[in-house]
């Protein structure tokens, strides 16, 4: 009881970051920069930050009227200067072919120059701005989708939200657009929000709308954690970068990766939400407490320090000193068998056995369905050979394919067994480890392969990862 | 009455000013109290101040809560009908908002010739005021309908309601009262109390629930 109290005394609530980090350290001028989009536009470009370039905008309805729509390129993003939540983009990809005045939307649908006069006027008269104050529309570059993060995202594309205090990022998280969310990246919205080690840029847990906590994107079988987000740390420059040039003390920063350009700043948010500390089960008071009042200099020092601090310190450490990586007990391992056959698989790492099996299924996958093939049809049982002299056991085995040894398993289901090990590359946290694996069915289990001790040496195991 | 009248208030009304109107104007500010509390502490959020404030005094002044309640539930109502009826003419902000304050207008009135055929005189003998703030709660719900959307206004809407009907039963808890009268002097002692709520930087009630798993399983 008392620890859920300390606990909660970790996490920033509302009336804390309004209280004490919003009200101090954003003062009026730097949020009204946040809130317009083409200024903070104008101001990080200029100081030399990463923004999509700016291709035009609409400030009136005499504007309109005379806007030459033929200087539109192929693709492009149509925004109110003053949107909040997402709200009234347009994102087109491409001309329609052997139209000039109509474009594709992501869902395939035509849009015409009539369908987004009609939405500029709406932009103008205010429908999706603040409070519906009058607004401007511009158009944008639109940016392209990164190959690594197509299979996470349902049209649209992901972000980094990175909270940003006194120079140092302190929390971040990558946004995926869903089915729901109709292509955008807010979890109000129903995005993904996965929650990532600030140290190398890996993601760990992963939330879905406002906090339901998931392992795989739906609908797939694609894991939410493990992706190592690309240009890590010129993201986290980039976010620090922009909180110097803006202004804004307690800053929440929205990065969005080119294919071309790289990192890039989408939007900058006065008053970022705290669903982040959701998706990466971190409270920011804690981390808010530990760097507040500090003298930093520089956005490498800043950066640097968000690193070491927030990152998965303890671990790096105990790898340092031990030279070993550490492991958690399941751990996704890539195969390697005969003719280079890869597969890619979650694994058990257990220590109460002494060698590595892999189940008869993932044997076949990796190219050795003919050695398990020939082994079904020895009917020999262990009571049989256990009490022949080695080279006549062997006898009755060697003729199988790419088997290299036998070995005597105890399994539960099986009972005593002699069965065939075979050799397969396992790599591991980059690791690659030559190992003789025995094969066994293991299609009742959860896990097709459990690692053993004899091929551990190179780790640490922490039950609790 | 057995109750020792404030020496203030028995001035107060020698001067003309109503017993019931000296009340209601000492309770504002706890009701106001209650409103920050509900807020900043409870983690309700509701329209505003202005708002669950103005629709207690509105219970207050019809004939039993369950009225204000019945008017209140309707006003909604007809404000989310509306926003499909109105959505395909693509309106500006105020003629929509106006269109809106028609109809909610004419349909009260349906529902107090109603009441009355029903023989339910309680409803058609409420007073003009208290209806009339029901009727401009229209456009608080329909602004925060535009900006968030139709679920986010349901449920402020609903939160006001709730807080309203707490206020009410506050407002017209006969102990208070009588305590209000004896020691008028009582009501500024809601200035500390919201000085503190104003400083207040803990968790709220709510999110404590938002971040339920976030609190067990940090190390």
């Amino acid at each position: 009881m008392f620890e859920l109290f300390k606990n909660s005394r970790k996490i920033l609530g509302m009336n804390s970051r309004n209280l004490e980090f919003i009200r101090p350290y954003n003062r009026l001028k730097a949020k009204r920069l946040a809130d317009d989009k083409l200024l903070s536009k104008k101001i990080l470009k200029k100081n030399g930050a990463a923004v999509p370039k700016l291709i035009a905008k609409i400030k009136t309805l005499d504007e309109l009227e005379n806007f030459d729509w033929q200087k539109l390129p192929h693709s492009f993003a149509l925004k109110p200067n003053r949107g909040f939540g997402g709200e009234g983009i347009i994102v087109v990809y491409g001309k329609k072919k052997g139209r000039d005045d109509a474009w594709i939307k992501a869902d395939r649908s035509l849009i015409t120059i009539d369908d987004l006069k009609n939405h500029i006027r709406n932009i103008l008269d205010g429908s999706y701005s603040l409070s519906n104050t009058p607004d401007v529309a511009f158009f944008e570059e639109r940016l392209q989708l990164l190959k690594l993060f197509k299979p996470y995202t349902h049209k649209g594309i992901p972000d980094i939200r990175v909270i940003v205090f006194n120079k140092v990022p302190i929390m971040a998280m990558l946004r995926l657009p869903t089915k729901e969310s109709g292509g955008k990246a807010n979890l109000q919205q129903g995005a993904i929000g996965v929650g990532i080690d600030m140290a190398t840029g890996v993601t760990t847990t992963a939330i879905i709308g406002k906090g339901k906590f998931i392992e795989k994107i739906p609908d797939t079988r694609l894991s939410t954690s493990g992706i190592r987000i690309p240009y890590w740390k010129d993201i986290l420059e980039l976010a620090s970068t922009a909180q110097e040039i803006s202004n804004l003390g307690f800053l929440g920063v929205d990065i969005a990766i080119d294919k071309e350009y790289g990192p890039t700043i989408l939007e900058l948010n006065a008053r970022p939400g705290l669903s982040i500390q959701v998706a990466n089960l971190a409270g920011l008071t804690e981390r808010l407490k530990r760097i507040s009042g500090l003298k930093i200099k520089t956005v490498s020092k800043g950066v640097r320090m968000g690193m070491d601090l927030f990152g998965g310190e303890v671990e790096e450490e105990v790898e340092e000193i031990s030279g070993r990586k550490v492991i958690g007990t399941v751990e996704k391992v890539k195969l390697t068998g005969k003719d280079g056959k890869t597969v890619e698989v979650e694994a058990k790492i257990d220590t109460g056995a002494g060698y590595t099996s892999i189940c008869t299924e993932l044997a076949r996958e990796l190219g050795f369905e003919k050695m398990v093939e020939e082994y079904e049809k020895i009917t020999q049982t262990y009571a049989d050979l256990k009490d022949l002299p080695k080279k006549e056991r062997w006898g009755i085995y060697k003729h199988l394919p790419d088997i290299t040894s036998t070995r005597i398993i105890v399994h539960s289901s099986h009972g005593i067994t002699y069965r065939p090990t075979i050799k397969v590359n396992i790599s591991m946290h980059n690791w690659l480890i030559p190992a003789k694996v025995a094969v066994i069915d293991r299609s009742h289990l959860k896990y097709p392969i459990i690692i053993g001790r004899r091929n551990l040496n190179k780790f640490l195991i922490d039950v609790k990862k | 009455m057995e109750i020792s009248i404030s020496p203030i208030i028995r001035f107060f009304m020698t001067e003309g000013v109503p017993f019931e109107t000296i009340i209601l104007i000492l309770m504002l500010p706890i009701i106001a109290t209650l409103i920050a509390f509900m807020r900043q502490v409870v983690g309700i959020k509701a329209f505003g101040i202005y708002t669950p404030l103005i629709i207690t005094f509105a219970f207050l002044a019809t004939n039993g809560i369950k009225y204000g309640i019945a008017i209140f539930l309707a006003v909604i109502f007809i404000g989310m009908l509306m926003r499909f009826v109105l959505k395909p003419f693509r309106l500006l902000y105020l003629p929509r908002v106006a269109i809106m304050l028609t109809f909610v207008a004419l349909i009260i009135l349906f529902f107090l010739a109603l009441g009355g055929s029903l023989q339910r005189t309680g409803l058609a003998s409420v007073s003009i005021f208290p209806i009339l703030i029901m009727i401009t709660l229209v456009e608080k719900f329909v602004a925060v309908q535009i900006e968030k959307g139709n679920k986010t206004a349901l449920i402020l809407a609903l939160e006001t309601l709730v807080i309203s009907i707490i206020g009410f039963y506050i407002a017209s808890w006969s102990s208070l009262i009588k305590f209000l009268v004896t020691y008028p002097w009582a009501v500024l002692f809601t200035i500390p109390l919201n000085i503190a709520i104003g400083k207040w930087t803990g968790l709220r009630l709510s999110e404590y629930i938002r971040f339920r798993q976030v609190i067990k399983r940090i190390q």
